[in-house]
Parts: C-alpha cells; sequence; structure tokens
C-alpha cells in the first residue's frame, strides 16, 4: 500500500470530519429555528482496495446529511392543528356571545322579570301614572336587552364573514407557495438527495400554515405533495395551484367556491375556515333562531294579553310590542308599540281602578309560550347553548393544545436539534479531525524519511 | 423542553389567574361556560328571587292600603256603636221630643261621618269604591236629574240618538243597586226609556223611576218622591253632563256609585289576596247602614217608643254586620303579615341557593388560590433549573 493512498485516505477522513463539524455547526445554527428539521451525518466506507492479493480499507465517503423525519407524526401535527384553530375561531366568537347572556343588569332574563315585577307592582294600584311608567320603561328596556343580543350576534356573524374572505386569500397565498416548492424539491430527489432539506422544511412549515386555515389532507407523490380540500377538490397538484374563490351567495354570506366554481362551503370543517364558517353558519344562526322565537312568542302572548283587558280609557287593550308578523328578525326589531302609559289594558272591567287583567299579564311568565317552555324557560336553554358551546369548544382548543404539546415534543425529539448532542457530536468530529491531520503528520513524517533515506547514510 | 416549559407556565397562569378571579370576584362560575348548567339555573332562581322581592314589596304597599281601610272601618264601627248609645238612649220612655230631636241630629252627624269614613281615599283612590277607584263611592242622592242638553227651542226627543259607547249610570239609594246602560250604534232615548223600566221591573231600580222629556226640553231621570232618591250620570255627548234638579236633593239619602269588583293583588306564587272591600258590600247590600241609620232618624224625629226601639236594635243588626266584614278584612291583614315573614325566609333560601349554584366557598378559594401560588412558583423555580443546562456548560 502506498503511502500516497494513505494520505488521500486521510484527506477523505479530514474532509468527512470537517463536512461532519458543518452539519453539525448547522444543526446548532438552527436549533432554535421553527421547522427546522436536526440533519445527519451520512458516512459511508469507502469501497476496498485489492493490492497483491490483501484486500485494504479505503478510508470513508462522505455521502451529506439526511433530514430526520417523521412524516406520520407530522401529519399528525397538521390535523391537530386543523382541529385546534377550528375549536380557535368558534370559541373566539363564542366568547364574545357569552357576555350579553350573562347574568348582569341588563341581559333578557334580569329584565324580563323587571318587566314582571313592575306589572306585579302595578296590580297594588292600577291608576298610579308613576307605576304605568315603570312598566312601559320594563317594557322598553327588555326589547332593547333582545335588541342588543340580536345585534351581538349579527355583528359577530358579519366580523366571521369578512374572516372568510381574508382566510380564503391566505389559503391560496400559501398554496401558491407550496406548489412552486413541489418542482424544486423533484429536482433535488431527481439528482438523487434523498430528501429535500431545507426545501421541504419550508414546504412543511407552509403546510402546517395552511393546516392552521382549514382541513386539508396531503399525498405523497412522485410530484411532491399533492394538497386536497375537505370535499377532495385539488388545491395543490405538482407544481400547480388551484385558487379558492369567495363569492356571496343568495344568503348574502360569503361561500367558499372551488376552481371550478363549485360551492365547498359546507365542505369546510376544521381549520380557522371551517371555525369560521360552522360558527356563522351553524352556531349563530342557531341561537340568532331561538333569539328571534322567544321574542316573537312573548311579545304575541303579552300582546295577547293585553286584548283581553281595558286600559285608562276603558277601551281594549291594544298591542305592548311590536313584532314582525315572520318569525326571523323579532329579536332584531322588537319594540313597545305604546307610548302612553295609560294605554297598559290593566282593567279587566273597564274601570280604571280595575287590576283584573293584570293577572293575564302576569301570567305570561309562568305559562308555556308555543315553544313548549315557559319565557324564563326558554331563556334559560338559551343561555345553556351558549355556555355550552363555549365550554366545548374551550374544553376542545384545551385539549388540541396539550395534544399539540405533545406531538411536537414527540417530533423535537425526533427532529429537533438536541444542544447537547450536538455538543457531544461536536467534541465527536473534532476529536475526528484532529486524528484524521494527525495520521497526515505521520505520513509527511514518513514521506520526509522515505526522501532522506539514504542521504544521512553517504554522508 | 422549551416548548415544554412554555406550556407548563402557560397552564400554571391561567390556574393561578382562575384562582385569583374566584377569590376576587366571589364566584366560582365568572362566565356561563364556567359552569352552563348551574348559569341555566341561575335564570330561574334569579327570577324566583325577583319575585319574592316583588311580592315583599307588593305585601308592605297592600298592609298599608288595608290598614287605611281597616281604621276606616273601625271608626264606622265607632259611630254606629254611638248610634245604638244614642238609639237606646232616645227609646226611653223618659225622653222628651225635644231630647228625641237633639239625639236625631247627633245621629244625622254620625251618618256624615260613617259615609265620610266610607268615602275614604289612599293615595287618590277611594278604598271602597270597588274597582271605581276614582270617583267618590257614596253620594247625596236627589229625585230629579235633568240633562244639560236639550231646551225648549230646541228639545230632546225620543228619537235623538245617544252617543255609540257612551255609558249611563243610575245608582238607587233606596235599592242599592245601579242600572249601566251602554249605548250601542242606533240607540236612542227611547232605548234608554225602556232599559229604565226593565230595570225597575227587575228590582234594580225603584218603584216609579223613569226617564221622560221635560218641558224644558231636557231629559229628565226621576224617581218616586217617597224613595231615598237616585244618582246619574252619563257620558253621551248627545245628553251633556247630568245633574241633580235643585231642591230635588233627599235628605240624609246616599246612592253608591261604586262597583262590586275586587282587585286581587299577589303576594306569592300561589296566594292572592283581595285588596278591596267594595262599599256596597259594606254599607248597603245585605244589611243597609244607612237605611237603617235613616230608619232610626226618622223613628226618633217623629216615631213611637216602640219604632224607636226597633230602629234601635236595626243598628245593632246593621254593627254586627260591618264588624263582619271587618273580620274578613282583618283575617286577610294577619295573612299578609305572616306571608311576609314567609317571603324573607324565601329570600334567604334563594340566595342560599344561587350561592350554591354560582358563589365559592371562600376557605376553599383562597387554598386553591394558595396552592395555584404554589405550583406557579414551582414552575417557575423548574422551568430556571432547567432551561440553562446544556452539556456545552462542562465542556470548558
Amino acid at each position: 500500500m502506498s503511502l500516497s493512498t494513505s494520505l488521500s485516505t486521510a484527506v477523505q477522513a479530514l474532509n468527512a470530519a470537517s463536512g461532519a463539524l458543518q452539519i453539525t455547526n448547522n444543526n446548532i445554527s438552527n436549533a432554535n429555528t421553527p421547522g427546522y428539521t436536526r440533519e445527519v451525518v451520512v458516512l459511508q466506507q469507502a469501497g476496498s482496495n485489492s493490492e497483491n492479493g490483501v484486500s485494504l480499507g479505503n478510508g470513508v465517503d462522505f455521502e451529506g446529511y439526511q433530514s430526520v423525519r417523521d412524516e406520520l407524526l407530522q401529519t399528525r401535527i397538521e390535523q391537530e392543528t386543523q382541529a385546534q384553530s377550528g375549536a380557535n375561531a368558534q370559541l373566539s366568537s363564542l366568547q364574545a356571545i357569552e357576555p350579553t347572556f350573562t347574568t348582569s343588569t341588563t341581559d333578557i332574563g334580569t329584565e324580563m322579570s323587571a318587566l314582571f315585577s313592575s306589572i306585579s307592582s302595578l296590580s297594588t294600584d292600577p291608576t298610579s301614572s308613576t307605576l304605568q311608567e315603570t312598566v312601559l320603561a320594563s317594557g322598553q328596556k327588555l326589547a332593547t336587552s333582545f335588541n342588543t343580543a340580536s345585534s351581538t350576534l349579527t355583528s359577530q356573524q358579519t366580523g366571521l364573514n369578512t374572516q372568510v374572505t381574508q382566510d380564503v386569500s391566505e389559503i391560496n397565498q400559501l398554496s401558491k407557495q407550496i406548489a412552486a416548492l413541489n418542482p424544486q424539491i423533484a429536482n433535488l430527489k431527481a439528482s438523487g438527495q434523498s430528501d429535500g432539506g431545507a426545501l421541504q422544511d419550508q414546504q412543511d412549515a407552509l403546510v402546517l400554515k395552511l393546516s392552521a386555515l382549514t382541513n386539508v389532507s396531503i399525498t405523497q407523490t412522485d410530484n411532491g405533495e399533492t394538497l386536497t380540500t375537505g370535499d377532495g377538490t385539488p388545491l395543490v397538484l405538482g407544481s400547480q395551484s388551484y385558487a379558492l374563490q369567495a363569492s356571496t351567495g343568495t344568503d348574502g354570506m360569503q361561500h367558499v367556491l372551488d376552481a371550478n366554481g363549485d360551492d365547498i362551503t359546507s365542505s369546510l370543517t376544521s381549520g380557522d375556515l371551517g371555525g369560521t364558517v360552522q360558527t356563522r353558519d351553524t352556531t349563530i344562526p342557531g341561537l340568532l333562531k331561538q333569539l328571534d322565537t322567544l321574542a316573537n312568542q312573548f311579545a304575541t302572548a303579552i300582546n295577547s294579553a293585553q286584548a283581553t283587558g281595558y286600559d285608562q280609557n276603558g277601551d281594549a287593550g291594544q298591542d305592548f310590542f311590536t313584532v314582525p308578523t315572520t318569525v326571523s328578525g323579532s329579536a332584531a326589531s322588537i319594540k313597545v308599540a305604546i307610548t302612553d302609559p295609560a294605554l297598559i289594558a290593566s282593567s279587566s272591567d273597564g274601570t280604571s281602578g280595575s287590576n283584573g287583567n293584570l293577572v293575564n299579564l302576569s301570567a305570561v311568565q309562568t305559562t308555556k309560550l308555543a315553544s313548549g317552555q315557559t319565557p324564563g324557560d326558554a331563556y334559560a336553554s338559551l343561555v345553556y347553548q351558549v355556555g355550552s358551546l363555549t365550554s366545548s369548544a374551550n374544553a376542545e382548543s384545551t385539549a388540541s393544545a396539550s395534544t399539540l404539546v405533545q406531538l411536537n415534543d414527540q417530533l423535537s425529539s425526533v427532529s429537533g436539534v438536541s444542544t447537547d448532542e450536538e455538543a457531544a457530536n461536536l467534541v465527536q468530529y473534532q476529536q475526528a479531525y484532529e486524528a484524521a491531520a494527525r495520521v497526515v503528520t505521520t505520513i509527511q513524517a514518513l514521506f520526509s524519511i522515505t526522501m532522506t533515506m539514504g542521504t544521512t547514510a553517504a554522508e | 423542553m422549551i416548548p415544554d416549559v412554555q406550556y407548563a407556565m402557560q397552564q400554571s397562569q391561567q390556574n393561578l389567574s382562575a384562582a385569583l378571579q374566584q377569590v376576587s370576584t366571589g364566584l366560582r362560575v365568572n362566565q356561563l361556560s364556567d359552569d352552563p348548567a348551574a348559569s341555566a339555573n341561575m335564570v330561574a332562581s334569579l327570577a324566583t328571587s325577583a319575585n319574592v322581592d316583588q311580592y315583599t314589596s307588593n305585601v308592605s304597599s297592600v298592609l298599608s292600603q288595608m290598614q287605611t281601610a281597616d281604621s276606616a272601618i273601625g271608626s264606622i264601627v265607632t259611630s254606629l256603636n254611638s248610634a245604638v248609645t244614642l238609639g237606646t238612649e232616645g227609646a226611653t220612655g223618659t225622653a222628651s221630643t225635644a231630647n228625641r230631636a237633639a239625639i236625631a241630629t247627633q245621629v244625622e252627624g254620625l251618618l256624615t261621618d260613617i259615609v265620610g269614613d266610607a268615602n275614604s281615599s289612599f293615595q287618590g283612590a277611594f278604598l271602597f269604591g270597588g274597582t271605581a277607584s276614582s270617583t267618590q263611592p257614596f253620594v247625596a242622592a236627589s229625585t230629579t236629574y235633568t240633562s244639560s242638553n236639550g231646551s225648549a227651542a230646541s228639545p230632546l226627543s225620543t228619537s235623538t240618538a245617544l252617543t255609540a259607547g257612551s255609558v249611563t249610570t243610575i245608582s238607587d239609594a233606596t235599592t242599592g243597586e245601579t242600572m249601566t246602560f251602554k249605548a250601542a250604534a242606533g240607540d236612542t232615548i227611547a232605548t234608554l226609556q225602556s232599559a229604565v223600566a226593565s230595570a225597575v221591573s227587575a228590582g234594580t231600580l225603584s218603584a216609579g223611576t223613569a226617564a221622560t222629556i221635560n218641558a224644558a226640553g231636557q231629559l229628565s231621570i226621576s224617581t218616586n218622591s217617597s224613595a231615598a232618591g237616585i244618582v246619574v250620570s252619563s257620558n253621551s255627548a248627545a245628553l251633556g253632563s247630568m245633574t241633580a234638579a235643585s231642591g230635588t236633593e233627599v235628605a240624609n239619602a246616599y246612592a253608591y256609585v261604586g262597583n262590586r269588583s275586587v282587585n286581587s293583588v299577589q303576594v306569592g306564587d300561589s296566594l292572592s289576596v283581595a285588596t278591596n272591600l267594595p262599599g256596597s258590600n259594606l254599607l248597603t247590600s245585605g244589611t243597609n247602614v244607612i237605611a237603617a241609620l235613616n230608619g232610626l232618624i226618622t223613628a226618633l224625629q217623629g216615631g213611637t217608643t216602640a219604632e224607636i226601639g226597633t230602629a234601635a236594635s236595626a243598628i245593632t243588626t246593621a254593627l254586627n254586620a260591618v264588624s263582619n266584614q271587618r273580620i274578613s278584612l282583618d283575617s286577610t291583614l294577619s295573612q299578609l303579615e305572616s306571608q311576609e315573614s314567609y317571603l324573607s325566609q324565601e329570600t334567604l333560601t334563594l340566595s342560599t341557593e344561587q350561592t350554591s349554584l354560582v358563589g365559592v366557598n371562600l376557605a376553599t378559594a383562597a387554598t386553591n388560590l394558595s396552592a395555584a401560588e404554589t405550583t406557579n412558583s414551582a414552575v417557575l423555580a423548574a422551568a430556571a433549573k432547567v432551561m440553562p443546562n446544556t452539556l456545552f456548560d462542562y465542556l470548558k
């Protein structure tokens, strides 16, 4: 075996050690970079040389690095992110709605009680104009609290509607970036790289961002990652991205259309867009409908009770509340119909001093409405629903957050950079480099000896 | 490591702020989502509380109204007792005519007092007018009332149409009853005349009561001169106001112009109390107190000793009748008083219920807070220990 062969083996070792040091260096540099995947050195034993029938090792081949990925974990993190973003979108809307239905001085339940108290109080002195004014004022405050609750719900809905447009444009932006990376990664792989490396990291980070926005499913193909939305419409196919569009539907809301113009709104189930659409199209309309039903049936019940009695002028009672004939929009537009306190139909016999009809007005509190519940129970079930929707969105978000922490832990134990490990590697590769350098020095010494062989003896 | 530490810190800080909020607000449920079921139950509990508060305030306003009524009745009872004494005094054989006339004057004074008591009001509402509490219930009666409309030049006639929807009432002091006539569209004075005639035959009005067009062209409603008189009112624009013809007022006669309706006020979920006693029940219907006093006055003014005795014992009967009415009023009063204490107990029960629904036990909350504080400092201490440790520290 020649010295020069040994020297080239040592140089290979030096290269391998310095390459490994560079990889370690890169790992340490990116220890805190989000989405960075740890790289490990790929070394391979070089093919052996056979000399004079003796087979000898021929050093090391430095093959670059391999990113340590776990595609399964990555996918689970993406899915969990979709679930968490969906829950968060619902939670933030519901938390904004919650205070409207929380017991306060102006919530519907309190104002409803106040109206019945004022009616009961009027029964002790039906001709008192002060007490009549109180009934009227309580009615107005109740109407206002219905109006406020309804406008809180609709303004949330409007806000969510704007969010849909924003989400769609962000999704399109991300799809475009992801699609652009696909051919680059494919080229890298075609050139023999086993991994997309930094580009792959970049793409994974983009897919994770996209997962925070909507539900996507990901399949790996030869042309890179294919992304499809909930109903299977492609978002990214090879180098091509397909833009979603937001368009105003017949209901006045923004609907999400795929590249073919098909409405995919109902298949958006998670991510910020899914949560937003669900809250906008299911949760809030459900609550609004109950609120409208309560406002409408309550107003109707009070009006019928008014109609059975006589006002201070001895005339048959007229409507106390004005509500639209259709249930929809009742809570938003309910208002007190009369302005003259003397028009409260407290009398049952036409004399102003009679309080006989107030008992019919009071009875609305304990009589079941057309919905089968008393007004108080109907409101309580609304309160329960808002509370339970918020609490389950909260629970879902918390659970997802803790699952995400665990998954990220798992992923970082596989793909994350451990500075301890890198410190050990640093020491190891430094020593390897020193050892290889030592070999070079030794060979150099041997060369000198060889060169001066016999010279000393000749002198 | 770092995300774990961050998550642990977030969690412990959330727990800490939740514990702090519980201690500072005294509430376990600060948002609906803290306990949706308890929040929903609170709606019902608060509504019940509001009702109980209102019942309590109803009890106190009804109590003061009824106490005023009770003291008015008390004063009527005192007056009647005096009348019994005076009657007995007048019934003695030794009493002279002059004595009896003087006693009669005193009884007349008592009658005025009694009518005054029966016309008592509370906060502007007449206590004994039934639900017609805005008008004085006992009004001096006359034998003839005439309309302000109609004159010799343009007389009213039986075909004069009455204003549709207008109400004409004739309250009879003798029978203690009131005829109410509500004009329908197309009704004329003739319709009113026949209504009066039917009321006479039904006994609502005394015999001889009739509505006629008088020589001056006005509508005249009059009753038999031997009867105790009537009180007429009308809001028909066609007739104008009905006023008593001068000189036809009947001495010591009062007609009840209120109604017999009773108002009830709710003072509990299933307890309502009648809050007023119609004056007719008190003075004219059944035993007619006013008539009894008038009987005594008449007997004292010219009757025999026996007649005075009979009239005096009629006052005793009237006194018993009024006392009986008072008993039912008093039993309502005591019912209200016991309801008041029941309601204050109920308020306490409800507030306990509300505390257990959404409130927090302060001792538990304080313990939770200090536990949360300890955990939080432990998490921070652990983070501080764990984070700086790397192998690099040892490679020097």
